[in-house]
Formats: structure tokens, sequence, C-alpha cells
């Protein structure tokens, strides 16, 4: 298969972080680092690994079209909703790492487990990475709903590093609870669902962790743990920090609890920011299971 | 002047284990609203929206609440607590405002305003008081408090209180913070005492000679680990002390504290072994009730869980990390 040729949108935190992380797989090609300021820090660091360096947000992207397959957004909701109306006739997937809800919610280690993620063969296909709550809290939910019976409510909570929540997550607190909300439901097929987020500025930070209660009538502990265990054991390949700290147990009667940590991979981002290496992780294996699947089809077209 | 703003049936709802009913918020509402109180703060412990196996379940939803206590009050004001990240704008900011809160105070802790942004802004605009909360104040440095003071002024909030939320602070701690602030901000301060060191009376009587112009109390202490200040004591000290304030009669006030006496005999908190702990280790009050069952179930000793919990400086909201905690400390 051919390198799969990508564009990075937004150079804060996220797109710089996936772009060292990118350039460090053999998988991909990163053709352009998109930002909208000439002295913007993100683009400065990638001088002479990125050939297009574009300083002037996506108006100069749409001129290179024909150089990449798919792009990464790592602006903000607002930003994305604006780019996505100005590329989407351009054919090009898109890996969203904003809580827009856009595109349908991705979880890849989902995919081919549950016919809510699948891969979409449209060229145009949007793929949201909903949040760091959302994805790190996915397996615990998938695992509990599979050996559960009856399942009235579901509460997700995510206590992160204040330094890893950046301007954007913080003004818009309530979209992240409202796109973690629409994924759980999504996962647990029930509509009783609340995602709860708390920032601790301890130092040294803290790391991310993620901890999904369901109150259900009846729940199979033992084979929750086997498939909570499975689950993890596959995010690991991609997300290395990505751990059970509090095995699935019931807290209080018929409520069943567990809690993962997720430590991050320190690409660019610190390992405390967990939050953001899963979502980024997530992001990278989505266009690489999008890619390889349609490869052949991409490649018949040229 | 001073302003008198009463926390029982939202601090005290911790020490209800989030169980009040909304019988007993209009029955106390009528007798508060003839009491002088400037506001009735109403709803479960950790705020609107916060309803949640992680913090506790409420018995009776935010609406039933503030429905109860709408109706009964005519003088004193309709107040909510509300946290970012547990409350949003349109499930829980918007319905308060339409069951006819008149105050909403937007909580943070200490270091994080900047995420009470979008909620203050919305929140003044409807022409609603509102008032940014900084938690946990003893995490912060001086200047850090009047920076994060700044930014939810900048949003708009005409108050800042200072919750002292493990009750962690003695007197010269509350005076320098609330005179501080004060010198540095154009707005109302308050200030907002817990009693785990016995001395939540005496700080909220020093805030007030400093210059914080909302004192927090609740009827009977009922508040969330050792309680906050007993809102009759307020009241009778400061009539001895001469402090100047603009409420009722101590009849009315004794009145209330009768009725949570009574009614809620089993749930008064109290200084304690523990709760001292807690004050001492600038622990969030809170977390009093898991860490005593997870203390009871691993065999743990509770200042040895409250030690590490400090250690690890958790702030409010995180009492799922208890028990992570408290494996931590079997296994070392």
């Amino acid at each position: 298969m051919n390198k799969i040729r990508v564009a990075i949108i937004g150079t804060g935190n996220i797109g710089t972080d996936l772009c060292a992380r990118m350039l460090n797989d053999s998988k991909f090609d990163v053709v352009a680092f998109v930002g909208r300021r000439p002295d913007s820090p993100g683009l400065e660091m990638f001088r002479g690994k990125v050939p297009y360096l574009l300083s002037n947000g996506i108006e100069d992207l749409v001129l290179i079209a024909d150089e990449f397959d798919g792009f990464f957004d790592a602006t903000s909701a607002f930003d994305h909703r604006l780019h996505w109306t100005e590329l989407e006739t351009l054919g090009k997937w898109a890996i969203d790492l904003t809580p827009s809800q856009v595109g349908a919610p991705m979880v890849p280690e989902l995919i081919g487990t549950m016919p809510e993620f699948s891969l979409n063969k449209n060229q145009a296909a949007n793929y949201s990475m909903v949040t760091c709550g959302g994805q790190s809290s996915a397996p615990l939910i998938y695992a509990m709903s599979t050996h559960s019976k009856g399942i009235t409510e579901v509460e997700i909570s995510s206590s992160i590093a204040s330094k890893s929540a950046g301007p954007a997550t913080r003004k818009n607190i309530d979209q992240y609870v409202q796109s973690t909300e629409n994924l759980v439901s999504l996962i647990s097929g029930c509509d009783s669902v609340k995602a709860i987020l708390v920032l601790n500025p301890a130092e040294p930070p803290v790391m991310m962790r993620t901890t999904v209660q369901m109150k259900v009538d009846s729940c199979d502990l033992e084979a929750t743990r086997n498939e909570v265990q499975q689950v993890s054991a596959r995010i690991q390949k991609y997300v290395p920090g990505y751990n059970l700290v509090v095995e699935p147990h019931f807290s209080i009667p018929n409520v069943v609890t567990g809690t993962v940590k997720v430590t991050g991979a320190g690409y660019v981002l610190p390992e405390y920011a967990g939050n953001l290496d899963i979502i980024n992780a997530a992001a990278v294996e989505t266009a690489r299971r999008h890619s390889e699947k349609f490869a052949k089809f991409e490649s018949s077209k040229k | 002047m001073t302003e008198i703003y009463d926390v029982t049936l939202r601090d005290g709802n911790h020490a209800l284990r989030h169980q009040l009913k909304s019988e007993f918020v209009t029955e106390y509402c009528k007798v508060a609203d003839n009491s002088g109180v400037w506001a009735v703060e109403v709803g479960h412990g950790n705020g609107l929206g916060a309803s949640s196996y992680l913090v506790g379940k409420s018995f009776e939803s935010d609406f039933n609440l503030l429905t109860a206590a709408r109706s009964a009050l005519t003088k004193s004001k309709l107040a909510v607590h509300t946290i970012p990240g547990f409350a949003t704008i349109k499930r829980d900011l918007i319905p308060a405002i339409e069951c006819g809160v008149d105050v909403f105070r937007v909580a943070t802790h200490v270091t994080e305003a900047s995420t009470a942004e979008k909620h203050i802004e919305f929140l003044a605009n409807k022409g609603v008081i509102v008032h940014g909360v900084l938690m946990m104040s003893h995490m912060n440095t001086i200047k850090g408090l009047i920076s994060q003071a700044e930014l939810m002024q900048r949003y708009g909030a005409s108050g800042i209180i200072l919750m002292d939320s493990s009750g962690h602070f003695v007197p010269k701690d509350v005076q320098e913070r609330v005179d501080a602030l004060k010198n540095a901000l154009p707005v109302e301060v308050g200030f907002h005492a817990h009693n785990n060191l016995g001395v939540a009376v005496s700080n909220a009587l020093e805030a007030q000679l400093a210059g914080a112009s909302i004192i927090d109390g609740a009827s009977m202490g009922l508040g969330a680990g050792a309680g906050n200040a007993q809102l009759e004591n307020i009241i009778a000290v400061s009539n001895r002390e001469d402090v100047a304030l603009d409420v009722g009669n101590l009849d009315t006030f004794l009145e209330m504290s009768l009725l949570v006496e009574n009614s809620y005999s089993s749930n008064l908190p109290r200084t304690s072994s523990s709760s001292t702990q807690s004050g001492m280790a600038g622990v969030f009050s809170g977390y009093a009730p898991q860490v005593k069952l997870l203390a009871e179930e691993l065999g743990i000793e509770v200042g040895l869980l409250w030690g590490e919990m400090a250690k690890r400086k958790l702030v409010a909201g995180q009492e799922s990390m208890i028990r992570e905690i408290a494996q931590d400390l079997m296994n070392l």
C-alpha cells in the first residue's frame, strides 16, 4: 500500500502531537501542516520536515488538494464546521478531533464489534473522535453493556490534568459533556446518561482517569472483566498507556463501576496528557483503518 | 452592609447524603423568608445537575427542590450553586432560570476559573445575579486567588465567594485573603467557612471584619464534613461584636435552627477526629462519607487515607479516586 498522504489543520497541542506522531509512522506521509499565523510556533517546529507549512488557513490547502488523501482537523468545533463546508466537496476523508459532532462518532477498537462503528466507504467520510472521556470510557462501557441486563443509567466521569486542558476545552466544556454523552448513549443503548469532567491542577500533573458507572438489573462481572481485558489489550497496541486500574465491581448494589487510567505516549505532549494522547492515537488508527480498507479502491481510481 | 447567605438546603444536602425532600424545603423557606437572609441556596450538595453515582444521587430533582423553594420565598432570594463540568447551560442553567432562580453561584476549583467563562457570561446576559465561587481556596496563593477572581469578574460576575471547602483556614488566613481581594477588585466579596478545625464562626466573623459583604452559614451548621459556620451563631456573635448586620432578629434564626435540629437529628455534622484530620490535610470535606465507608471496608486507618488523598492533591469531584488510593495504600 502507498503511504497515506495527510494534511493536519491546527497547530496547537493536538495538531503538533499528531504531526510528530505521523512523521514517526512509516505508513504516513505528512504533506501539509496548516495554521493561521506565519509566526505560529507549531509550524516552526516542523520546518524542513513537512513539505507544505501553510499559514493562511485552509485557503491554501485547497490549492494542493491533489497531494493529500485526507485531513485531520484539530482546531475547534466552530472552525471544523466551517472547514467541512469548504472541504467536503474535495472528496477527502476527514478525522475531526473537535467536539463538533459533524461526522459520525468513531471508536476504532469497536470497528467490527458494533455496527454503529463502521468504516464509511464514502470518499468524503467524516469521522468524529468525540472526546477523550468518550474514547477512554468506550471499552468499559462496551464490556459492561455486553454482559449486563436491564441498563437504566450510565455515567462517566473523567479527571484530567489542568495543564492538559487548553483554552478551547475550557471554553466549550458544555460541548465536551454533550458529545461525550451522545457517544455513551450510542454504545450502551441507554438514553439516561451523564458525563462529568473534573480538572485537577496538582503538580506534578495527574494522569487521566475515567470511571464508568452503570445501573443494571444484573451483570456478569467475570465476563465483563475478561471482555475489558481483551478490549484493553487491543487498545494498548496503539495507546500503550491505557490501563484498567479499578476492575469492574459493584460499588453499590446494581451499580457496576470500573476505572481506567491513561498515560500519554509522550510524542510532543507530556505523559500526563493521556487525554490528548488517546484521542490522537484513535485518530491515527481510524485513518489507518479507513485507508487500508479502501486502499484498493483509491489506487484503482488513480 | 453584610448580607447573610443561607446554604443549609444546599451544602446541608451533603450531610443528608443528598436526600433533601421538597416538603422540608418549603417548610424551611417559609421561616427563612422572615429571617432577613439575603438568599437561600437550594439543591444537591455539589450544585445543579450534580446528582450522580460519582458524588451521590439526589432524592429529588433540582426542579422539584427549586420549585418548592420558589413558592415559599417572597423576600429572600432563591440561589443555586453550579459547577461547569457537572452542569451545562442547556440542561441545567436554562431550566433553573425558568424556575425563577435569582442568584447563580458559578463555582470552580480555585485555579480553574476559565472553565466558568461561558456559564458566567451566559447568566450575566440573562439579567440574573451572578457570583463566581473559588472552591478549595486554600490551594492557591493569594496572588493566584486574585488573578482567578479577576477572570470571573471579567466574565461578568458581580461578586466573588471564597470557599474554605476543606475547613483548613484559621482567622488570619481569612483576613489576609478577604483583605487582598477587597483591595484588588471592585467586587463584592463573600466567604464560606467549614468547621473542621472548630473555627468556622470565627472565620466568618473575621471575613466580615475584613470587609466581606456576603457571609455564608447553615442552620445547625448543616453541611459537608464537619459542617459550615453555624448560622444562628454567626448572627449571635455578630450582635455581641457590634458588627452591623442588616438582618432580622436572632429568634427567627433560632427557629430555623430548631427546625433542622428536630428534622435531621441523626445527620447533624460535628467536628470529629476524622474531620480534624481532613481539615489539617486540606482535603475536600464532602469526601467524608466515602472515606469512612472505604476505610471500614478495607480496614485502613482514616487518617492515613486522608493523608494520601492530600498528597495526591485531590480536588472536589474525584470521589472515584478514593478507592484506587485506598487500594494503593493496601499494596504498599
